[in-house]
């Protein structure tokens, strides 16, 4: 058993093939391009269908990971080369620097001290965070994070004094490492489909267009808002929520295939509304809603809500109105009617691009038309780089890929 | 009780007739054709429910739309269809397919196509002054002159930006021909014996 595993990506996908590799008694080298772990589940407020908050399952991982010597963790880290074959692979490995070693307790003080912002990326760009900063409240590794744009400064200086610890470290510097490993999992994930792509959606015309991302971060009590769904715009609690479905999707212009998870996600984020705001008014606009399996019984539940109305509408355009209002015009396929509705929010359900869309894994791999992976003889994709799915079919995805990856390297 | 199963003999005509006319299937009845059509306020049925009629069977409702002669050919729709759907070749395609079972959709767009036929046969241009003029009184000299009357405001300011020339009424004073046009008659009369319609 002198052969490791090695895994890309520490999201749902990625972590459940390296704990289930490392806890058939493999080692596995895990590499993640965030500060911490979780991927994208980590920025969800709540889980379709229980509604129930994502970090119960993810702290326990987080936990077999810690009690586990096997798994090697590598963050802020991205793999930029790949050689040699099945049984014998050299991986190079790309660290950037985080500037705060393991002293770090999480006290604070170097943010309280410096003045520098930076878009809050784990909020998707909805406000700002100091230079210095925790990636977010439940985040492991649990450490603060200096950003490089104020290393050089006085910022970065006063950072350095503030830390009763001795944990910022100025002179911290990109890493390259070489690991050997047998087999490698490639679970990079997915990224949000560019909503001010869909030019007639105007995304950018007003802060009361948001994609469903954003709505998560909106909902979620460690979000811009502490959790109060508002208009971006002035701050008020919105009247009229509409949830724009296939925004990007399902469109041979954008995404040509179906994310399957956007409409649950609209539903779940329905009942967000509907929990906060008694009087607020929900539409969903769809070509047509795909819940499946279990999922229907989620749909059902939330079709029972007089306040959340069904309209079998592509729509067609979005346009700031008058008094804050957004106009979408559509045509309802039911009726025939064509017609146009005030809004004053409007979520654009975007879909899932897989990240082996954006950038390539470093190996001789066949990708679909979408720009998903398919796999090789020592290299195994899981979840979302794979097609696009929910958690629970994402953790199954990364086991039977841990599964592959321990037929490679078994008895070597 | 027994249902009328739907016609399939018309879907199955267009499929293979009309030009494109398998990218009907194509279709997820979405909407967004209809909506970014600029001419949306005019149409009755509009591209999507136009498919959808097709795939009913409805024969008579589709070849009789005026919609399928009042699309300009601005290419919105075909941008914007998630489903790449050649939406301008098949409304085309369906007037087309009309015109040659002598139905006439719309006999504005007929009349206009003919008044810039004549306008072409007899001076070889496409006079600006001329083809609205013989395209309005195709309507009788009375209606034809309240609906002069009409567009005076238009008229005018064509004439002001010197867009359009003055003239009383249509070959009056006549437009110059253009050289060879011997020649384009043979093409315009070959043209025409290949075209289907009866209006030309
Ligand atoms: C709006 C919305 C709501 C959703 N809500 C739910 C829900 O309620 N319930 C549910 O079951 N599913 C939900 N989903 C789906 C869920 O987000 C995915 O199933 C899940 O994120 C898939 O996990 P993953 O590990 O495959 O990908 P990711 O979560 O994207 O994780 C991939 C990880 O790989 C890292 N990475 C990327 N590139 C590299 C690289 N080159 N090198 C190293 N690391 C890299 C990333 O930083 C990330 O940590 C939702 C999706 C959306 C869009
Ligand atoms: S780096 Fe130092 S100052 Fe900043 S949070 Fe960590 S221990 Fe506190
Ligand atoms: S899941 Fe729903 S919103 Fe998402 S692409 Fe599929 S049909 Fe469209
Ligand atoms: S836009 Fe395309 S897919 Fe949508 S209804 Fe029109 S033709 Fe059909
Ligand atoms: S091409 Fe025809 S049907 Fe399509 S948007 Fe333009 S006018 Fe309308």
């Amino acid at each position: 058993m002198g052969q490791s595993i090695l895994v890309v990506g520490g999201g749902m996908s990625g972590v459940s093939a390296a704990l289930e590799a490392a806890e058939a008694g493999y080692d596995v080298v895990l590499v993640e391009k965030n500060p911490y772990l979780g991927g994208r589940v980590a920025q969800l407020h709540q889980y379709f269908p229980k509604l129930c908050p994502p970090y119960c399952g993810l702290e326990i991982n987080f936990k077999r990971i810690k009690s586990n010597p096997r798994i090697k963790l590598y963050t802020m880290s991205e793999v930029t080369g790949i050689e040699g074959e099945p049984g014998n692979y050299k991986v190079t490995i790309n660290q950037m620097p985080r500037y705060v070693n393991e002293r770090c307790t999480v006290c604070g003080k170097c943010g309280e001290a410096v003045e520098a912002t930076i878009p809050n990326a784990f909020d998707y760009g909805l406000g700002e965070i100091k230079a210095a900063y925790l990636p977010h409240e439940l985040a492991y590794p649990y450490r603060y994070v200096i950003d490089p744009s104020i290393v050089e400064t006085e910022d970065g200086a006063k950072a350095k004094e503030a830390c009763p610890y001795d944990a910022v470290v100025l002179d911290d510097a990109p890493k390259e490492t070489i690991e050997e490993a047998g087999a490698i999992v490639w679970a990079a994930g997915w990224s949000p489909y560019d909503a001010s792509k869909v030019e007639y959606y105007n995304f950018n015309s007003s802060p009361d267009i948001i994609t469903n991302v954003q709505m998560e971060r909106l909902a979620a009590a460690g979000g811009p808002t502490g959790g109060k769904i508002v208009k971006l715009s002035n701050g008020e609690a919105p009247k009229k929520v509409a949830f724009i479905q296939c925004a990007g999707s399902r469109d041979v212009n954008h995404l040509p295939f179906c994310s399957t998870i956007c409409c649950l996600a609209s539903l779940k984020q329905a009942t967000y509304v509907r929990e906060q705001l008694k009087d607020a008014e929900v539409t969903i606009y769809f070509i047509d809603i795909r819940a499946m399996d279990r999922n229907e019984d989620f749909y059902t539940k939330v079709k029972a809500d007089e306040k959340i109305s069904f309209v079998k509408s592509k729509i067609g355009l979005i346009e700031p109105g008058e008094n804050g209002m957004l106009v979408l015009e559509g045509e309802n396929t039911t009726t025939g009617e064509r017609f146009k509705a005030e809004h004053d929010l409007v979520v654009l359900a975007t879909g899932m691009q897989p990240n082996t869309d954006l950038s390539k894994i470093p190996a001789d791999m066949v990708y679909d038309e979408y720009g998903f992976v398919q796999n090789a003889e020592g290299i195994f994709g899981a979840g979302t780089v794979r097609r696009p799915g929910e958690v629970h079919v994402s953790v199954q995805d990364g086991t039977s890929a841990a599964l592959k990856a321990i037929q490679v390297v078994a008895g070597r | 009780m027994a249902t009328k199963a739907y016609d399939k003999s018309f879907r199955e005509e267009v499929y293979q007739n009309v030009d494109s006319g398998e990218d009907v299937k194509l279709c997820m009845q979405c909407g967004v054709c209809g909506i970014t059509c600029p001419l949306r306020g005019e149409m009755t049925h509009g591209p999507r429910q136009l498919w959808s009629l097709i795939r009913a069977g409805k024969r008579d409702e589709v070849m009789n739309s005026p919609d399928i002669m009042l699309c300009t050919s601005c290419y919105s729709c075909k941008v914007r269809c998630p489903r790449g759907v050649k939406v301008i070749d098949v409304m085309h395609g369906l007037a087309h397919y009309a015109l040659e079972q002598g139905i006439v959709p719309r006999k504005e767009t007929s009349k206009f196509g003919k008044a810039f036929w004549d306008s072409i046969y007899k001076t070889g241009r496409v006079d600006e002054t001329e083809v609205p003029m013989r395209y309005t009184l195709m309507a009788g000299p009375i209606h034809g002159i309240f609906n002069m009357l009409e567009m005076m405001d238009i008229g005018r300011a064509l004439l002001a930006h010197k867009r359009m020339k003055f003239k009383i009424g249509p070959g009056l004073p006549p437009s110059k021909k253009i050289k060879g046009m011997k020649g384009l008659k043979k093409m315009l009369d070959k043209a025409k014996a290949m075209s289907p319609g009866k209006e030309g």
